[in-house]
């Protein structure tokens, strides 16, 4: 566990990993990429090298020590061992592995996406850090220079995909992952994205990124499942950008991995545009998982909300932060935020910051945030009518969640329940 | 009625009750049958309550004394396991469950109470057997438990699962409290449905109005945490005539009732 003591003063420099950009120009020549990738990269390399590791003072880091995320040797060149396991729907889908070609199965060849690796010649630079710059932060700065799994889904104009794609990104066992994905709906396009974090082992970790590009008219519904596997530490963000009457729904399930921080978030940048944001997290044993959600409205008559849940047991921990920003030149603009935590365990924590930074006047913004351990009485109720008292337990807990799986797509309902619902059984039990 | 030769249903042998270090039920001695209705009457905090919410066994409580059903002593039993066995309370104040449908509920609790998963099909059938008995509309189902629900609504739904769950024994805290005259009704109707020749039922209440629609074999008048007098039906009558204050002046330990 974290050492109390070095909380609030930076991770020592010297254990992070060193990134010069001729290294980085080579990795990039090596793959074949374009030149102009390999310019952007070098200049990531840069912003990296003048980036400290986030100062845990600020909201964002204050319950996750970021010196606990960083990754071994970068540009390792990995390639994977056992991602070939990796069970492939029969609807479109893509595997992402670091130095192999993105997996696409049959369905996703022909569903009218255009789906290309980053790695593969093409100029892949438009659109590229529009969302997520390098400067956005210092593991940003590192994806943005040392991406090694990296994926361009762009939706044509018109496009109405049916089914989810779905982008598996395997952790590597005893290997750092550097995946990144980039998301680009045309002019009046609609699709869903499923991203799957899957694998891994107590030696990995990933640092990934994903942009989201929601043109005018738009809509993009994105669904981000962390599942890995025990003692996976891992850093993910996740930023859309909304045009003109776009609309974005953010989905989360956070349940995998030791130490785990996941930034993600929307800026709602053109007029009518409507972001939601939803969560449920449920850490358990000695699990670490640390959400940040940011609504950032620039521009007036938007909407957003973000509906986020925790539900925490044994010595695990949640942290949530959320920030709601509304910029001086977006009027009429709506936001909320609900954060609501469940304590099943004396020693499981849930800290929590909502935040709101309002720059103009004429917005409607709410938020709230509760923590708190299971009403009792709700436990003697369903002992009452005969429930044993795990499943009492499993029952409140299911409760809590529902209205937040009610905001998740529809159509991914039962697969998230099903996710969550081998989670849930272990409630109560014997811990 | 039948005969009752064998150990009473239900009975307590020196009940007491503390709550955070404080005695509540100061010794409590009753004797249910089975076919037997019983009325344990008494002024607002007389421990009337916690005597009920104790004997189906909450965790907060401190109890000594014997709990007996058909003989079996309860006291070290959870509360789930006494409600397996066939005990049911009605709560005064049932409890909110947010996002947990009434369907969804009743169904796990139907299972635990049969020891078996009741199939799905089974289950809406006698959940919808159960609705019309009590004039419950059919939208209960779909609702999350308790939750905006109005407090005559609430009590409809303690009645049903009572109904659903075929208790041995049936524990009823203030179920007529905050009922208009038309639910009052259906909920006397209900208990009575529930009334059988191996069930019985302890109507804990404050008012005497509900013994019009049900006729209990026994009252008992609770006060200060001891039944002071046991009689008929008659003597729920003359509670409602001169109160409970001539008691308290009979019972020179009994503290002023309220």
């Amino acid at each position: 566990m974290a050492d109390r003591a070095t909380v609030d003063t930076p991770s020592a420099t010297s254990t992070r990993p060193q990134l010069d950009a001729a290294a980085v120009t080579e990795f990039s020549r090596d793959r074949g990429e374009s030149a102009s990738l390999a310019t952007w990269r070098a200049r990531a390399a840069t912003v990296l090298a003048r980036t400290e590791l986030p100062d845990r003072v600020r909201h964002l880091w204050r319950y996750t020590d970021p010196g606990k995320l960083l990754p071994g040797k970068l540009l390792a060149a990995t390639t994977d061992s056992g991602a070939a396991d990796v069970a492939i729907p029969d609807t479109p889908a893509v595997v992402l592995v670091p130095g192999q070609p993105p997996r696409l199965n049959a369905a996703a060849e022909s569903c009218g996406l255009v789906i290309e690796t980053m790695h593969g010649g093409g100029d892949v630079t438009e659109g590229l850090g529009r969302a997520v710059p390098g400067e956005h932060g210092y593991f940003e700065a590192m994806n943005a220079a040392a991406f090694d799994a990296g994926l361009v889904v762009r939706a044509p104009r018109n496009l109405d995909l049916a089914e989810p794609l779905r982008v598996v990104i395997p952790a590597i066992d005893g290997a750092d992952v550097l995946p990144r994905l980039l998301v680009i709906a045309e002019t009046s396009a609609r699709l869903t994205v499923v991203e799957d974090h899957v694998g891994g082992d107590s030696g990995s970790v990933v640092i990934g990124v994903t942009e989201i590009l929601v043109g005018a008219n738009a809509e993009v519904r994105h669904v981000l499942v962390q599942r890995w596997e025990n003692g996976v530490r891992g850093h993910l963000t996740q930023r859309a950008v909304l045009e003109r009457d776009a609309r974005f729904l953010g989905a989360t399930t956070g349940l995998g991995g030791a130490m785990v921080k996941v930034d993600l978030g929307a800026v709602l940048a053109g007029p009518g545009a409507r972001s939601e944001l939803v969560g449920v997290t449920l850490p358990e044993h000695r699990q670490h998982l640390d959400h940040h959600t940011v609504h950032q409205h620039t521009s007036g008559r938007t909407w957003s909300n973000i509906d986020f849940k925790a539900a925490v047991t044994d010595r695990a921990r949640s942290a949530y932060t959320g920030l709601i920003r509304i910029e001086k030149d977006a009027p009429g603009s709506e936001a909320f935020q609900e954060n609501r935590n469940l304590l099943l365990s004396e020693r499981a924590r849930a800290d929590t910051i909502p935040e709101l930074e309002i720059l103009t006047d004429d917005v409607s913004c709410s938020h709230g945030a509760t923590a708190a351990p299971v009403d009792p009485e709700q436990l003697f109720y369903l002992a009452s009518r005969g429930l044993p008292a795990a499943e009492a337990l499993q029952l409140v807990v299911r409760g809590f969640v529902e209205s937040t799986l009610c905001l998740m797509p529809a159509d991914l309902r039962e697969e998230i329940e099903t996710l969550l619902e081998s989670r849930l059984r272990r409630i109560g039990g014997a811990a | 009625m039948t005969a009752n030769t064998n150990p009473a249903l239900f009975t307590c042998r020196d009940v007491r009750v503390s709550v955070a270090g404080k005695e509540i039920v100061k010794g409590v001695d009753l004797e249910i049958n089975a076919g037997e209705k019983h009325a344990l009457m008494g002024p607002n905090g007389s421990g009337k309550s916690t005597l009920a919410a104790a004997l189906m066994g909450h965790p907060a409580y401190e109890v000594s004394g014997e709990i007996r059903l058909r003989g079996e002593e309860l006291s070290a039993l959870e509360p789930d396991e006494r409600a397996r066995k066939g005990v049911f309370l009605g709560f005064q104040y049932p409890v909110a469950v947010p996002g947990v449908t009434v369907a969804s509920f009743l169904r796990a609790a139907l299972s635990a109470r049969q020891g078996r998963e009741v199939p799905v099909r089974e289950f809406r059938l006698k959940m919808q057997e159960s609705f019309d008995a009590l004039d419950v509309p059919k939208d209960f189902a779909g609702r999350y438990l308790n939750d905006g629900f109005s407090g005559g609504e609430k009590k409809r739904l303690e009645i049903m699962q009572m109904l659903m769950l075929e208790p041995a024994v049936a524990l009823l805290d203030e179920t007529d409290s905050g009922l208009d005259i038309d639910a009052l009704k259906v909920v006397s109707a209900g208990v009575n449905k529930a009334s059988g020749p191996d069930t019985g039922i302890l109507l804990v209440t404050h008012y005497q109005r509900i013994l019009d629609h049900v006729q209990p074999d026994a009252v008992h008048v609770f006060m200060d945490g001891r039944i002071v007098r046991s009689g008929g039906p008659e003597l729920a009558r003359e509670l409602e005539e001169r109160g409970y204050d001539w008691l308290a002046d009979a019972t020179s330990t009994a503290a002023t009732g309220g």
